[in-house]
């Protein structure tokens, strides 16, 4: 080989390795331009979503939270940690190795481990979760990188010439402002660009120490996760990048020959990023301060699923009661649960699942209130109460809100024969075409079903037979999902989907081939509603709000929204879309759901057992 | 010291579009301690480089024992380097470093050895074998890395400014070390320097190089008593440079005042440069001398006192034992062998390296 | 100077607040179960066959991707070190720069581009070749780790092997050594605390992932960082959770003591020890 040819070997490989770095950016750069809403389809170019972002209020503020807790974590963090690197430099060295393992701990430490251990410190010590308790978990875990950035600047030779400048006259504060100051400032700079850095990029920790009302662009994502991300995201992500790049090219432009120190390149080089980012700033902190703006009658602190709402709504309830909403987001029930347990957090209004509630009563956690008696509650058919007094008998505390079924969403050019059984699920021939549902209750519910059990069984015979038909079930399958069974039968990645009768209509509106069955050994019937935690503060304005989305219109604006199946008997008449209104799907008849069964908590013990026969399961 | 062990021809390198080697010719004699010395910059260190095979020259070829080795890789070559920077490889004890090359060629462990506390003893290190480099000074760490080089007896040994980090009793008693072990080795030393002394201390032959050029190549006494150009003239040595008129042979007009030399072939009234010695400034009493000045300041340096004489103009520098009271009124005496005649430049190569 | 060390004082604090205790806390639940009684089962836990399973996996999954890492960024970093110029640092700098746009957008583009119809299959069938199953599988999430851990690895073997004098290597090429003979004998080796520090890097939170799995695993790879997080969000058990995560905390115990011992100036670390001297 001779010099040239490893010349291009190496340029080659680079160029190989960016690629890899940026193939994904390139993908999410492509989606930002696509029409379709659905990631599995390609709907031609459009520029839709970048005019629809500036007008997106949740994703525009959860990137300026991102932005404001990655520049204040980022500062605070360079400050305490270059004194902290500039007081470990002349510790002796034990207490120095002590020092650094400590600091080590976040930066080597699961991130998971560090998310969990802070929040329960917050939670131990009442510190409400919320904006401060997101940046005190970024700032600990931006120190390290600081001190680890500027620590190796601080060498013991640079000490002579400190004590130069103070046998020249200069006093200890001049010397290190002059002489120590100009030496680690590369160090600084990078542990701040680096703290930056994992400041925007980190999910899991922000993830456990977030609370009501604050979500950077990473939790705004992982709810958006469950119904599909918006292509506005993209767009954002796409702006960003550019804006990055842009300053990052710049920052490092060089003339090619000559005028080095030129008028040009200083313009270039450090006027217009310096001027990009002030005015960045500047937006940033002006869109926060809007942000925080409204007040008046009080508030009400809202818990909701991610998506669940249609956000009109939360403006249209604040300008007509002149109630202040604080509106909070989460995943699944079991992330909810231990923030009210707990009592952390005083919300006030709940959106649980049946199961979750029952739990909830049972260990009273609820406030009682008469649940059929507010302003609106009229307007909920009474199938629905009949179906939430299975685990609120006198319905004091649970008001339903939406409902749906779990059944089999199948591609009718990939499954010929009738689907009227979960048998299909076990079908060899539909290899690596099934979907299962990644969560315990739901896997393990209808293997009970087709079996023949109860899904709320707790017969151990019954429930090895369950988990050893999964077993054998999982080489069919070709992935667990929660979120992401819709994108993925719309983009006709699988036969088979075991869903949830809301995202089965969706589905099918996208992709025509789709369709949904309930199988004939039953299934579940699932209802999520509102409920009022003890611990509330604000339980008239609680009442204030659901009784709010009981109103026909209001119901039928987020029905509109999400299309689930709504418990609201008013708003089939309402509803204009021919496609909503038919949808066999969302308006199932009576007899229908006859054969269907809630779940039931189980108790703890049942709960452990569930999730332990499930690991068997996911881990065989 | 007769066989041409190494020679270059006609050497040429450039960087972007700097020349810092210009068609350069040189010879090294077996068992030579030869010196390339020259003001920083001159293009010796590269030249060392391309020895070494750490560089390729852009035209010219390098032959070793008749065969050329322009191409042949650094580890291929029969010449170890010691660099001018600190080249040690920390990860390693103070014995491995040293037995590098030879582990490298497979040598048996008993054998290395052997080589190892020789080596240690060459450059008076014994004992250190199993220290780590980071314990020690760095005229020890200077000793390790020519250990390093000489223990796989290579024929020729290239020394890049070793010694130019040593302070200065240090360096006095490591070229005394250098040359002791040359003559026990009996090998080839190529040594670049910017340090006139150490090259005049220490060489056979000593080369001049600036600008990329031969400026003169001879013994140390020949390039300091007779040196042929007014760059060599200005570099080694301190002296007196003047600006003169042949008028002709053994006759050189100096600051207007007409002075016998022995000095021939000049041609007649032709502009030439004169360098004359301090030592060689006869500083006697006013009548007696060719020219007349008086004293202006003196310095005691030890051994001399050096006087600075103004006289037609001109601050003469003068060294004797005597001392001259400053303002004292002298004449200045000049023995005709004392003055040096030398060709104007033709090039600024050759031009006095205070002036370039 | 010994007066300077004061200057540490808001760090220590701060440390001990929300590094220190909140670790206590974890060995506090990770060792009482409901009624805040002492017991070793939480720890216990993780003998279960399932959690050894997916510890098992995690360890071998993080360990591949490690090692996938190692090799993929060393001869980029000796290609960037080589340049020894701002070029090289802005390189450098476009393997970071991926890491400001969203980690789970990342990783969740990755599934256009492995899924079953997604751009990679698709190209494939341009080219009329077969279709290749690439995501939900255990290298999937191999991938997954490599991709978001790789920089992590590249800029400490950057740092240190931008460190290395060059003259150091010519010294060994002088001494005879060859090409392969100087890497293996004079960079490898002056490049351990960057390899080191960036092995852990990339092999804690590899270890330790759940989000990854997720995407990329398609919920058929259990990890034991999905087993953490299942008990800690969907079982809503945090003793057990902690008890596991105690355990867990081993392996970076042991990742700490390796950095300790080969990179005691911390000079591997990321690109604070960077700048050349």
């Amino acid at each position: 080989m001779n010099r040239k040819s490893i010349q291009t070997a190496k340029r080659l490989y680079t160029v190989l390795l960016i690629l890899f770095m940026y193939a994904p950016i390139f993908a999410m750069i492509a989606l930002s331009f696509n029409a379709s809403k659905f990631r599995a389809v390609w709907g031609g170019f459009t520029l839709d979503w970048y005019q629809r972002l500036i007008h997106d209020h949740v994703i525009l503020s959860a990137f300026y939270n991102t932005i404001l807790i990655a520049l204040i974590a980022s500062i605070l963090a360079t400050l305490i940690g270059t004194l902290a690197a500039l007081g470990i430099s002349v510790l002796p060295s034990r207490s120095r190795t002590a020092s650094l393992a400590v600091a080590n701990i976040p930066m080597l430490n699961a991130d998971i481990v560090t998310g969990i251990s802070l929040m329960l410190l917050f939670i131990a010590c009442r510190i409400k979760l919320g904006f401060a308790s997101v940046l005190i978990a970024h700032i600990t875990f931006d120190i390290p990188f600081v001190i680890l950035s500027v620590l190796p600047k601080l060498k013991q030779s640079r000490q002579r010439t400190y004590e130069a400048a103070l046998d020249l006259g200069a006093d200890s504060w001049q010397a290190f402002w002059r002489i120590i100051f100009p030496d680690i400032l590369p160090g600084i700079l990078s542990g701040f660009m680096l703290a930056f850095t994992m400041s925007i990029d980190d999910f899991i920790i922000t993830h456990f120490t977030k609370g009501p009302g604050v979500d950077t662009l990473s939790t705004c994502i992982y709810s958006e996760v469950r119904k599909g991300i918006r292509p506005e995201m993209y767009a954002l992500s796409t702006l960003l990048f550019v804006l990055v790049l842009l300053l990052l090219i710049l920052i490092n432009y060089q003339p090619a020959k000559g005028n080095r120190k030129g008028v040009k390149r200083l313009v270039l080089s450090r006027v217009v990023p310096g001027a990009l980012i002030l005015s960045f700033l500047v937006f940033a902190l002006f869109y926060a301060r809007n942000d925080t703006a409204a007040a008046g009658q009080g508030q009400v602190i809202v818990y909701n699923w991610g998506e669940y709402l249609d956000p009109d709504v939360v403006a249209q309830f604040e300008e007509e009661t002149g109630i202040h909403v604080v509106y909070e987001e989460y995943e699944t029930n079991e992330i909810m649960y231990p923030k009210i347990a707990s009592g952390a957090i005083a919300y006030d209004a709940v959106c649980p699942s049946e199961y979750m509630v029952q739990r909830m009563i049972d260990e009273d956690l609820l406030y009682a209130f008469d649940a059929k008696d507010l302003p609106q509650s009229g307007n909920i058919g009474d199938r629905y109460w009949k179906i939430s007094g299975s685990i609120d008998p006198e319905n004091r505390y649970f008001v339903p809100y939406y409902w749906g079924t779990v059944g089999i969403l199948y591609n009718k050019s990939k499954v010929k024969e009738p689907v009227d059984s979960w048998s299909i699920l076990w079908d060899k021939k539909y290899k690596g075409e099934i979907l299962m549902q990644n969560s315990v209750r739901d896997a393990l519910g209808i293997t009970l079903k087709y079996l023949g059990y109860s899904l709320n069984s707790t017969d151990l015979d019954e429930l090895h037979e369950a988990r050893d038909m999964l077993i054998r079930q999982k080489p069919l399958v070709q992935a667990y999902v929660v979120d992401q069974v819709r994108d993925m039968m719309i983009g006709n990645e699988a036969a088979l989907a075991v869903i949830y009768s809301g995202e089965a209509h969706v589905s099918q509106a996208a992709n025509p081939d789709l369709a949904y069955a309930i199988p004939k050994e039953g299934s579940n019937v699932w209802m999520d509603g509102w409920v009022i935690p003890k611990n509330a503060k604000n339980k008239d304005n609680a009442k204030k709000w659901i009784s709010f989305l009981c109103r026909p219109d209001i119901a039928k604006k987020n029905f509109e929204y999400i299309t689930y199946s709504v418990t609201n008997e008013k708003v089939r008449d309402l509803v204009d879309d021919p496609v909503l209104k038919n949808s066999p799907i969302l308006w199932s008849t009576d007899e229908e759901l006859t054969d269907l069964e809630t779940f039931r908590y189980l108790g703890k013990e049942n709960t452990d057992l569930y999730n332990r026969l499930w690991r068997d399961i996911k881990s065989h | 010291m007769n066989n041409k062990l190494i020679e270059m021809r006609s050497i040429s390198k450039t960087y972007h579009t700097r020349t810092v080697l210009d068609d350069f010719s040189l010879y090294v004699r077996e068992n030579e301690f030869l010196t390339l010395l020259g003001p920083s910059g001159c293009g010796k260190t590269t030249l060392l480089r391309i020895l070494g095979g750490f560089e390729t020259p852009d035209s010219g070829r390098v032959f070793f024992e008749g065969k050329d080795i322009t191409d042949l890789a650094p580890n291929k070559r029969p010449l170890n380097t010691v660099f001018q920077n600190d080249t040690i490889f920390y990860h390693m004890s103070v014995a491995d470093n040293i037995a590098f090359s030879l582990k490298i060629r497979g040598v048996s462990r008993a054998a290395i050895e052997d080589e190892v506390e020789k080596a240690l003893h060459l450059v008076g290190l014994d004992g250190y074998g199993d220290r780590m480099p980071d314990t020690m000074s760095g005229g020890q760490a200077q000793r390790v890395q020519i250990a390093r080089a000489i223990i796989s007896r290579p024929k020729v040994l290239l020394l890049d400014e070793p010694l130019s980090a040593l302070d200065l009793k240090l360096r006095q008693s490591m070229q005394y070390e250098l040359i002791r072990l040359k003559e026990e080795l009996g090998i080839t030393f190529i040594y670049v320097t910017h340090d006139q002394e150490e090259a005049l201390t220490m060489s056979d032959t000593v080369v001049v190089i600036n600008g990329g050029r031969i400026q003169q190549i001879g013994r140390p006494e020949d390039i300091y008593n007779e040196p042929q150009n007014a760059f060599t003239a200005d570099f080694i040595g301190d002296g007196n440079i003047f600006d003169a008129l042949m008028i002709r042979d053994e006759l050189v007009n100096i600051l207007g005042t007409d002075f016998p030399c022995v000095d021939v072939g000049f041609g007649q009234n032709n502009p030439v440069d004169v360098i004359i010695r301090p030592e060689d400034v006869e500083l006697v009493d006013p009548d007696k001398g060719t020219i007349r000045g008086v004293v202006t300041s003196v310095l005691f340096r030890g051994v001399h006192y050096e006087m600075d004489v103004l006289a037609h103009g001109y601050h003469w520098m003068a060294r004797s034992t005597r001392m001259v009271p400053e303002g004292t009124e002298v004449g200045i005496m000049i023995d005709p062998f004392n003055i040096q005649v030398m060709h104007k430049p033709t090039r600024p190569d050759q031009e006095t390296f205070t002036h370039a | 100077m010994r007066r300077r060390s004061w200057l540490a004082a808001p760090f220590i604090l701060w440390s001990a607040a929300f590094i220190i205790i909140p670790l206590l806390l974890i060995v506090y639940f990770g060792m009482t179960d409901g009624d805040g009684a002492f017991t070793w089962s939480n720890l216990a836990a993780m003998a279960e066959v399932d959690n050894l399973k997916a510890l098992g996996l995690a360890l071998l999954l993080s360990l591949s991707a490690t090692l996938i890492c190692l090799i993929l960024a060393y001869p980029i970093a000796m290609i960037l070190a080589e340049r020894r110029t701002s070029s090289g640092t802005l390189i450098a700098m476009l393997f970071i720069l991926p890491m400001w746009m969203n980690f789970l957008l990342r990783t969740m583009a990755w599934q256009t581009l492995l899924e079953k119809n997604g751009v990679i299959n698709t190209l494939l069938h341009v080219l009329r070749l077969p279709s290749v199953t690439l995501i939900y599988t255990p290298s999937a999430v191999v991938l997954g780790m490599v991709y978001n851990f790789l920089p992590f690895m590249i800029l400490p073997l950057y740092t240190v092997l931008s460190k290395i004098d060059r003259d150091v290597l010519l010294a060994a090429r002088d001494l005879g050594a060859g090409p392969w003979q100087t890497f293996l004998r004079i960079t490898l080796p002056l490049s351990t605390p960057g390899m080191i520090s960036g092995i852990t890097m990339v092999f804690v939170p590899s270890l330790t992932t759940f989000v990854i799995t997720d995407m990329l695993g398609g919920g058929k790879v259990q990890l034991i960082g999905n087993t953490i997080e299942q008990e800690f969000i969907q079982g809503s058990s945090w003793h057990v959770g902690s008890g596991l995560s105690l355990i867990l905390m081993i392996f970076v115990l042991i990742s700490m003591a390796f950095v300790a011992k080969y990179d005691p100036q911390q000079s591997g670390s990321l690109i604070g020890g960077g700048g050349r001297e």
